[in-house]
């Protein structure tokens, strides 16, 4: 047996350098309270000259058409500077673990388009460095919020931007003689509900109303009821609205009116109910302007945009992406010069008609945007917009986001699998959405 | 630890096997009937996903929530696979997979080999210890490494390379464990003997050992392939420009955040797994007669 | 101890230099490449599960705080227990249908290569494409598997909805992908059988079963071996296709460890300590249940 002790032995021996290499810090270890103060700002100019020859590069996802329109902008912009950019479209699912990886390599990307900006802050260029302080006025305020750092920084460009909306079958309304909305003067939630559950009963399809199952999504329900999950670095979710607010898509997954199974099938993973809607399984559909582009080309009956449904407030729920600089980026000053490019008035124009977004700059949405096609269903969304209350923005911009919106789709699960009952699952979700600000407060 | 082996290998090619069930010859009895009937269920059961998939590629996604569904598609027309394949340049895609998945693999069974070798024939320092290890590190999924391997291979400059692609994943545990194994099973003779004659050790591991392990060096070969082929998450880390693509990566891109529509979704997944399919149908008998004929010990 | 004679035989002369350096250069490459993209990211995620980091690059000493968070957290142990359930099911699951099929495919002379090769397509498929095929089949109201049974007149089934029965669903799916492979393993070592065994018991009157459990499973015990080590590293480790198929759901019914470690790790908010920690705990278990296995093997073989 002693060949059993010298093996103890050396296991021994071996966990000990390992815990002796765990002595030495993975990374580099921050203290507490060592952040950096903000520094005056001093604005750099580089002569556009200067780039000639010189290569960046973007990394990029796709929903689609607005693909096209990048590369085309691309391509000009390559040509008026001389430089070469290399695009990366990622998948979207996987773009935020590709970054940090590279990040972590030391290799890190000049551009990346994001839809939010939680896991990257410290590493984000404050673009006020290159591009001026006053830049971000060229932008409308409720996207800058989501740009803006702690500090006043502006950490990107909001390139796009979105809001939730639902869309009707316009086919099976007439076939129930149901009437359509007033996008002037837009329908109650009350009003919605029973609008669907009408044509469910008479034209006999197979669910009145679908939304993706999403926090995001449902956030547009909570804002329609004058709360929502977080507001900067706060939880301000005011439970007994929320409550009431989740109230109808309770009910409605609990008969046939909503996809129960849609909503319990898909375990943490965003689940779209685009395809319900193309089924022609249902009259309502909650999402939001990025499907106009798919359902323009692949819906076999007439649609067509619905405003959104008001309780306490109206408006939708904004959403949107955004253009950022890596500070340890190879070329930063080029890759400013990218952003500006890619906003300036023309080429957003281009760019947000291609991809069927709604614009960020304060002088496109003055002056309107026309696009190629479905131009009533975009003005129905742009009506909206201006419908949206603030706390929208405020919310969509907090770190904390993403992350309780992954809490609230939880607890409804689990209201739905009858775990809980909602007034708990609601102030579980207070709880929870507490904790998750605490842990990302700067 | 070699032991002897518990039984002598079977010799090869003894004409028809006579086994614990084998009665009389040319009779049909129930038990032969069922054993069918159970082998014809499982078959189904194995292969109906596939083809409902491959079914469900051509159809329209008007065909694909039709209620009931459709068992055969209306048309054969490959327009889903036109829409899926035009978004990129197949090509170049196509012929990185192929690369790193051979590249990979070649380097795979020739240090895997050597390594199991080692460990299962010769008795040095370490040995046991060694082969822990590696047993240790088959279950390290890639997702809880990522990170520090990426950093690894960053400071190796192989980022964005196929070499990045082909080397950090060479080194299979599972390769060495299945290798081991077989190898096990050699008598030490045929290794004495050679040495006798006065044979090199590398000689001996070349010309008597990897000959015998043929069968072992299938699976590990089909096994190999099977994953660099599939490999998502690594070649998606490390693979940062079109050139250096390969398929699945190519295939994933373009799913946005929120519309991929389904149809083209099923159109990319035949797309993926038909030519690690169609190269094992081709290869069907080396592999599986292969491993057979001798037995993994 | 069954070393000791060959230890001793070897004692008497010592082997000659090439012979003591040979194991050392065969393993080099292997272990080269192993050290440096394995083992030394290994042990850089045991490090950084004493920090926490929310992006991989900057650090907090923890020491002992991310296992204590997360075995405090009962999220985790229900976590845990699901993978236990998964595994062990997965595990029996799997050897028992090798088994059959395996010995079904030895018997079989007519299309023995066609049942070898239709039980291992699978195994080549992707993962992802193996959960995205069957979530569709499996899907309630109107997937293949509901609708096939639905002509005999059977209601419904929520296969991905009830809690129970997605478990179910991602064991045997589980099972599907892999049983192929172990299949193949096993009917090599069912072919390295003696057939004269069977002779001699045969004429000695002993019935099938008894031939199947005296001669048949004793002898295979070193290939079961193999599927055993294999499956369970299969089973800890199972995550791509349980995504794609149920994406742990209904309400966390189907998440396993392995996902817990991947949305800590790369799904906003990032724990990265988080994760490296729960990654540590799953490697110690499965380290130990595969020496346990590997013992174990060894003791019945020495027998």
């Amino acid at each position: 047996m002693a060949k059993k002790r010298r093996m103890t032995t050396r296991l021994l021996t071996a966990a000990g350098a390992t815990v002796l290499l765990a002595a030495c810090a993975p990374g580099q270890v921050v203290g507490e309270g060592s952040n950096a103060e903000g520094n005056p700002l001093e604005v750099q100019s580089v002569d556009p000259a200067e780039f000639a020859g010189e290569t960046m590069s973007y990394v990029y996802f796709t929903d689609g058409p607005d693909e096209q329109a990048t590369r085309d902008l691309i391509a000009e912009f390559e040509d008026e500077y001389d430089v070469t950019v290399e695009l990366e479209v990622l998948p979207y699912a996987d773009l935020v673990t590709s970054v940090q990886a590279r990040l972590s390599g030391g290799n890190a990307p000049d551009v990346v388009r994001l839809t939010g900006l939680t896991d990257f802050r410290a590493d984000l260029l404050d673009l006020r460095t290159y591009l001026g302080e006053d830049y971000a006025d060229e932008f409308l305020p409720g996207p800058v919020t989501g740009a803006t750092g702690d500090n006043g920084e502006l950490l990107a460009v909001p390139s796009d931007a979105t809001l939730n909306g639902p869309f009707i079958n316009v086919d099976m309304f007439k076939e129930a003689g149901v009437e359509l909305p007033d996008a002037a003067a837009p329908w109650t939630w009350e009003e919605m509900v029973d609008s669907a559950t009408e044509v469910q009963e008479t034209t006999g399809s197979e669910y009145a109303f679908a939304m993706d199952k999403s926090g995001h999504r449902v956030s547009t329900i909570l804002s329609q009821y004058g709360t929502a999950l977080v507001a900067g670095n706060e939880a301000v979710l005011d439970t007994a609205k929320a409550e009431q607010a989740l109230t109808p898509l309770i009910e409605m997954m609990g008969d046939t009116r909503m996809p129960r199974d849609f909503w319990l099938g898909s375990g943490t993973r965003y689940e779209g109910a685009n395809e319900i809607f193309l089924a022609q399984d249902t009259p309502i559909y909650l999402s939001g302007n990025w499907q106009v582009g798919q359902f323009a080309a692949n819906a076999e009956f007439d649609w067509a945009v619905a405003p959104n449904p008001c309780a306490e407030e109206c408006g939708g729920f904004p959403g949107g992406k955004y253009m950022a600089a890596l500070a340890e980026g190879p070329n930063p000053a080029l890759a400013a010069e990218f952003i500006r490019f890619m906003n300036t008035a023309e080429n957003q124009e281009t760019f947000i008609t291609a991809g069927g977004f709604l614009p960020t700059r304060a002088d496109l949405s003055e002056e309107g945007v026309e696009y190629p096609e479905r131009q009533e269903d975009m003005d129905v969304f742009l009506q909206d917009l201006e419908r949206t209350p603030e706390l929208g923005y405020e919310a969509n911009a907090a770190p904390a986001f993403a992350g309780a919106g992954t809490e609230l789709v939880e607890e409804i699960s689990k209201v739905l699998a009858d775990e809980k009952d909602l007034t708990t699952a609601m102030s579980d979700l207070k709880k929870n959405t507490e904790s998750l600000v605490e842990e990302l407060a700067p | 630890m070699s032991t002897a082996p518990t039984v002598a290998p079977s010799s090869q090619d003894t004409g028809p096997k006579h086994t614990w069930t084998s009665t009389g010859k040319g009779k049909v009895t129930a038990t032969d009937a069922l054993r069918v009937v159970i082998l014809v269920t499982s078959a189904l059961v194995a292969l109906i996903p596939i083809v409902w998939l491959v079914l469900g590629s051509f159809k329209t996604p008007t065909e694909l929530s039709q209620r009931p569904p459709s068992l055969l598609p209306d048309s054969w027309g490959l327009t889903n696979y036109a829409d899926a394949l035009t978004r990129f340049d197949f090509g170049t895609y196509l012929m990185n997979s192929v690369i790193v998945t051979i590249a990979a693999t070649l380097l795979t069974l020739m240090i895997n080999s050597m390594a199991a070798y080692a460990l299962a024939k010769y008795n040095f320092r370490g040995r046991n210890a060694l082969f822990l290890l590696t047993l240790a590190t088959i279950m390290i999924p890639l997702q809880v490494i990522l990170i520090p391997v990426y950093q690894v291979v960053a400071s190796f400059g192989m980022v964005d390379t196929l070499w990045g692609l082909i080397i950090p994943a060479a080194a299979t545990p599972t390769g060495v464990f299945i290798l081991r194994q077989y190898m096990l099973s050699i008598p030490d003779e045929l290794i004495e003997a050679a040495r006798v004659d006065g044979a090199g050790e590398f000689k001996i591991f070349l010309r008597i050992v990897l000959p015998i392990c043929r069968p072992a060096l299938a699976v590990v070969a089909i096994l190999s392939i099977m994953w660099r082929w599939n490999d998502f998450l690594w070649p998606l880390v490390v693979a940062q420009s079109e050139s250096t693509y390969t398929l699945p990566v190519a295939l994933a891109r373009f799913t946005a955040q929120e519309t991929v529509p389904f149809n083209l979704i099923i159109a990319m997944s035949v797309v993926s797994i038909l030519p690690v399919i169609i190269l094992f149908l081709f290869f069907q008998k080396q592999i599986t007669t292969g491993i057979a004929n001798t037995g993994i010990k | 101890m069954i070393e000791a004679p060959i230890k001793q035989a070897q004692r008497r002369r010592k082997p000659p230099l090439s012979l003591r350096v040979a194991p050392y250069l065969f393993l080099l490459p292997n272990m080269a490449i192993f050290a440096l993209f394995t083992i030394w990211p290994a042990i850089n995620g045991f490090n950084i599960s004493l920090y926490s980091s929310s992006n991989g690059r900057t650090f907090r000493w923890e020491g002992t705080g991310n296992y204590q968070q997360i075995l405090g957290d009962g999220e985790f142990w229900g976590i845990v227990i699901n993978t236990v359930v998964y595994a062990v099911t997965f595990v029996l699951l799997s050897i028992v249908i090798g088994i059959m099929l395996a010995v079904l495919v030895d018997q079989q002379r007519r299309g023995r290569s066609f049942f070898r090769a239709a039980f291992f397509i699978p195994v080549l498929i992707s993962p992802v494409v193996v959960g995205l095929v069957w979530n569709w089949m499996l899907e309630r109201k109107n997937g293949l598997l509901n609708t096939f049974l639905g002509t005999f007149g059977v209601p419904e089934i929520p296969w991905l909805i009830d809690n129970t029965l997605a478990l179910i669903a991602v064991i045997v799916v589980g099972a599907w992908m892999q049983v192929g492979f172990y299949m193949l393993i096993l009917l090599a070592g069912l072919q390295s059988i003696d057939p004269t065994l069977y002779e001699a018991a045969g004429i000695d009157g002993a019935s099938r079963w008894s031939q199947f459990r005296n001669i048949t499973l004793p002898l295979l015990q070193p290939s079961v071996l193999v599927v055993v080590v294999l499956s369970t590293i299969h089973g800890f480790q199972a995550f791509d296709y349980i995504y794609t198929l149920t994406g742990g759901g209904p309400v966390g019914a189907t998440t396993l460890i392995v996902q817990y470690i991947y949305e800590n790790g790369f799904v906003s908010p990032i724990r990265y300590g988080d994760a490296a920690a729960g990654s540590v705990l799953l490697f110690c278990a499965i380290f130990a249940i595969t020496i346990g296995n590997y013992v174990i093997g060894r003791k019945r073989e020495a027998v």
